[in-house]
């Protein structure tokens, strides 16, 4: 055998010498540091990708989100109903129109012993907006000028238009990075903070220790961590797994091997986890929503007779019954949702399902049906075939509007056309999901103003443009509120677009810990730095 | 044609097709629909940001002299440096390579090991019980689906008897002997996975192989000289039938290689594979770039040390 395979004996010798470069060494023993709050216990928790990027002024996967998260920390975070809470700032506001300003506390420190100041804060913004990064901070500085640390404890932003969302904005999307590990780097758009030159420093409750790429990212607790009650984080380590395929992960879930998921679960898995015993399964409030638009460079969609028939040609309710098994809410097809609180207008009602009302309506536009009752009029619809749950409601989308004479083409491709094709407004309409849509006012000038970066209808409408250009300036809470409420009823009435739902999110985890503070989104979920800083096992 | 020239072509061919491989691998990644830009930034960027993202990945210069750059860079051993991890292509690789060479190399032992007997069995039994029932499992074993097998195995092994654990490639804080001991347990469902899916097409060649070679001259000769036909069938008979099996071999890297994308997605298994999928959705052209060059040195110099073998089994090759 040996004379008739050296191919294989050869291919078996490289594995096993290849093998043996991997074989890590043992540690030199520990010294135990758990003091009498904090446990001994590693909390494993299940992701669906690796860690890409490990700088969060670049990142922007899911994993390296909640993995940056734990080191790097945000001025603002969220409550459970949506509403921005202090995180590093303890004040935040504005001093004059175009000046806004962060009180932060004066207790945080890095993992290295350098305290968190103003400084960091000013240089996390001033080096985004120098170098441009292509993570979500950037995409949150286009009105600020500069930062500066006017103490300690102080930041302010010079603006270079009044921006009544941007300190809210920052606050709650940039993390903030330690200067005198960053400013070595050079530009922060090109540093990957791999840990190569030392190893990582956290201002949050865990540090990353410990990299095997494709397989774990193993994180120590920090012992110093003020946002905590306590001041110390319960788990000794934190270790996110990654089982790119969801029944894998489920399935390891339910073995033992992992304590907690962090993405949400898949619709059709929600029910069956809820009776799996030893299996806790948590809902969350979710921030963003599935909508459809329609692109009004095509005439046909320009009238809004047309868009206003489509949207009574969507069965919502089968939708969220069917596809989402019932784990979804109607935002009464307006972009203003119930989360946002004093935004949500209770009065804007969803599209009823009306086949006959969506006749008339093409009738009124001037179509006429065929004998067998189509209307001469086809659209194209664009969805990414990665995304589930969307690909099954278009399939309900199209039957319905058959049934109402409209005809409309399935086009699923793979997510990287589909956001070219969406980039390049190659499509009639648009049928996708944003996964958070936090603040009304933000949304509305990214969504609905000309130039916007996710208007995908491509509406320019001077009475809405009014009504948001007016709100992003305006310091006045109760009148962003009323004006917000005026544009979502215009966005609504003109079809500008077409929210389907809101979806609830549910996240599981063993029912072997505790503890886990939910927050809204798949960002923040149960894996928020709070969240797993307080969990701990439970006594049994 | 002597031994030196025979291994002289084959190298030669080796880098042409190499050089083939990295041309076409690079157009066709600037041929797909999308925007590198897009897959790694925010939807909400502005049209300043992908300028500066097109430029910071050198996408701003004509396609050609783009070529010519990743050529040079090339040469010099340089593969460039990862869009979206802004660490060097060869970093990403070697992280990863290991493993699937660990995966691949334990998926094409355990196909030999197991395809031959299979293979001998069915065709020395021709027609019988046994023949039909290895017949089947090979075609059986060619229309199983990878994640399906994968899941399965996974549920049984991994859940309900909860005999081996499920993804990932070792256990932590394990060290020395006992950490190679865990490196076993995690390989084996994958590469069970990734065998029971290629090992059909291997049983299949070798039982058609060694039923034509049972019928030559020279078996009937073998017999009539009184050989045993133990002796006929695996001394002799075997030897020839092997020859197209081994072929099969070198040609098999490249499928699994392929298998190793899925299966490392399933079994959350830390290689190449796994590495290659992830950089398709973020179109991050250089680790791609990197990768398939990897895969098509690996895959050619398999051939051709396939074909060299070859040479020393049948003499003729190296003559024709």
């Amino acid at each position: 055998m040996r004379k008739r395979y050296p191919l294989l004996a050869g291919v078996a010798a490289i594995a096993v010498l290849a093998l043996s470069a991997c074989a890590p060494e043992a540690p030199p023993a520990a010294t135990s540091t758990s003091t009498a709050k904090a446990g001994t216990d590693t909390l494993n928790i299940a992701t669906t990708t690796d860690v890409v990027n490990y700088n969060p002024l670049v990142g922007n996967s899911r994993s390296d989100y909640w993995v940056s998260n734990l080191m790097y920390p945000h001025l603002l975070s969220m409550n459970e109903d949506g509403d921005r809470i202090p995180e590093v700032a303890t004040d935040w506001g504005y001093v004059d129109e175009t000046t806004g300003f962060y009180e932060i506390r004066d207790d945080m420190k890095w993992s290295d012993g350098e305290p968190l100041t103003a400084e960091d804060v000013a240089y996390t913004l001033n080096a985004t907006k120098k170098d441009k990064p292509a993570g979500t901070l950037y995409g949150q500085l286009a009105n600020m000028d500069s930062a500066e640390a006017v103490s300690k404890t102080r930041v302010e932003m010079k603006l270079s238009k009044p921006d009544a969302s941007i300190v809210e904005g920052i606050g709650f999307w940039g993390n903030i990075v330690p200067q005198h590990v960053f400013e070595k780097a050079g530009s922060v758009a090109e540093f990957a903070n791999d840990g190569s030159d030392g190893g990582w420093v956290s201002a949050g409750p865990f540090v990353l220790t410990k990299v095997q790429v494709g397989q774990s990212y193993t994180m120590d607790r920090v012992e110093d961590y003020p946002i905590v009650k306590g001041g110390t984080p319960i788990p000794a380590k934190v270790v996110y797994r990654v089982y790119p395929d969801v029944n894998a992960e489920i399935l390891a879930l339910q073995s033992g091997a992992v304590d907690a998921i962090a993405n949400a679960l898949p619709p059709a898995q929600v029910e069956q986890l809820k009776n799996t015993a030893g299996i806790k399964v948590e809902e969350s409030t979710g921030l963003g929503y599935a909508h459809m638009t329609y692109n009004m460079d095509n005439p046909d969609l320009a009238k809004v007779e047309v868009r206003q028939a489509l949207a009574h040609a969507a069965d919502y309710d089968a939708i969220r019954k069917v596809v989402l098994q019932g784990q979804a809410v109607s935002t009464g097809s307006s972009p203003l949702m119930e989360v946002h609180g004093d935004y949500y207008d209770k009065s804007i009602k969803e599209y009823d399902f009306d086949v006959d009302k969506s006749r008339s309506l093409m009738e009124k536009a001037g179509y006429t049906a065929d004998a067998n009752g189509n209307f001469p009029v086809s659209f194209r619809l664009i969805y990414s075939l990665q995304d589930s749950v969307t690909s099954q409601w278009v399939q309900l989308v199209k039957d319905s509007a058959a049934k109402a004479g409209i005809t409309i083409e399935l086009q699923g491709t793979e997510r990287n056309t589909y956001l070219a094709m969406t980039n390049a407004g190659d499509y009639d309409i648009y049928a996708g999901n944003f996964a958070i849509m936090e603040d009304p006012v933000t949304n509305m000038v990214l969504s609905y103003l000309p130039g916007g970066a996710i208007n995908y209808t491509h509406v320019d409408d001077p009475e809405l443009n009014d009504l948001i250009n007016t709100a992003s300036t305006s310091a006045d809470e109760k009148e962003r509120v009323k004006l917000m409420r005026e544009a979502a009823q215009i966005v609504h009435e003109k079809v500008y677009d077409n929210i389907m739902y809101s979806q609830q999110l549910y996240f599981a985890h063993s029912d072997k810990w505790t503890g886990f503070v939910s927050k809204p989104s798949e960002l923040l979920s149960i894996v928020n730095p709070v969240s797993l800083a307080s969990a701990s096992k439970t006594a049994k | 044609m002597s031994i030196a020239l025979f291994v002289l072509r084959r190298l030669g061919r080796g880098v042409f097709t190499i050089w083939f491989a990295v041309t076409v691998t690079f157009l066709l990644l600037r041929l797909l629909p999308g925007d590198p830009a897009l897959a790694v930034a925010s939807p909400n960027m502005t049209e300043e940001t992908r300028a500066a993202l097109l430029t910071q990945y050198g996408l701003d210069q004509p396609l050609i002299i783009q070529y010519f750059i990743y050529l040079g860079r090339l040469v010099t051993g340089d593969l460039g440096t990862s869009f979206t991890q802004s660490i060097p292509v060869v970093d990403v690789l070697l992280q990863r390579l290991p493993w699937t060479l660990v995966l691949t190399a334990s998926a094409l032992v355990l196909t030999v090991l197991l395809g031959i007997p299979l293979g001998v069995l069915a065709a020395s039994r021709r027609g019988k019980a046994m023949d039909r029932f290895v017949q089947i499992l090979g075609v059986t074993g060619q229309s199983l689906f990878v994640p399906s097998v994968g899941i399965a195995l996974l549920l049984l092994f991994g859940l309900w008897l909860r005999w081996l654990p499920i993804g990932g490639a070792y256990d932590d804080a394990v060290y020395g002997v006992a950490w190679y001991g865990s490196v076993l347990q995690h390989l084996l469902l994958p590469a069970l996975s990734l065998t029971l899916i290629q090992l059909g097409s291997y049983v299949l060649t070798v039982r058609a192989t060694l039923i034509d070679a049972l019928g030559d001259d020279y078996v009937t000769l073998a017999k009539a000289n009184g050989l045993s036909p133990r002796r006929i069938l695996w001394k002799h008979a075997l030897r020839n039938a092997l020859l197209p099996a081994t072929t099969l071999i070198g040609l098999q890297l490249g499928f699994l290689v392929g298998g190793a994308v899925l299966t490392e997605t399933v079994f959350a298994y830390p290689g190449i594979g796994r590495g290659i999928y992830e950089a398709v959705t973020q179109l991050d052209f250089p680790v791609l770039q990197g990768a398939f060059l990897l895969l098509a040195v690996t895959v050619v110099v398999a051939n051709m040390l396939t074909d060299i073998v070859y040479g020393f089994l049948d003499p003729r090759v190296k003559t024709a």
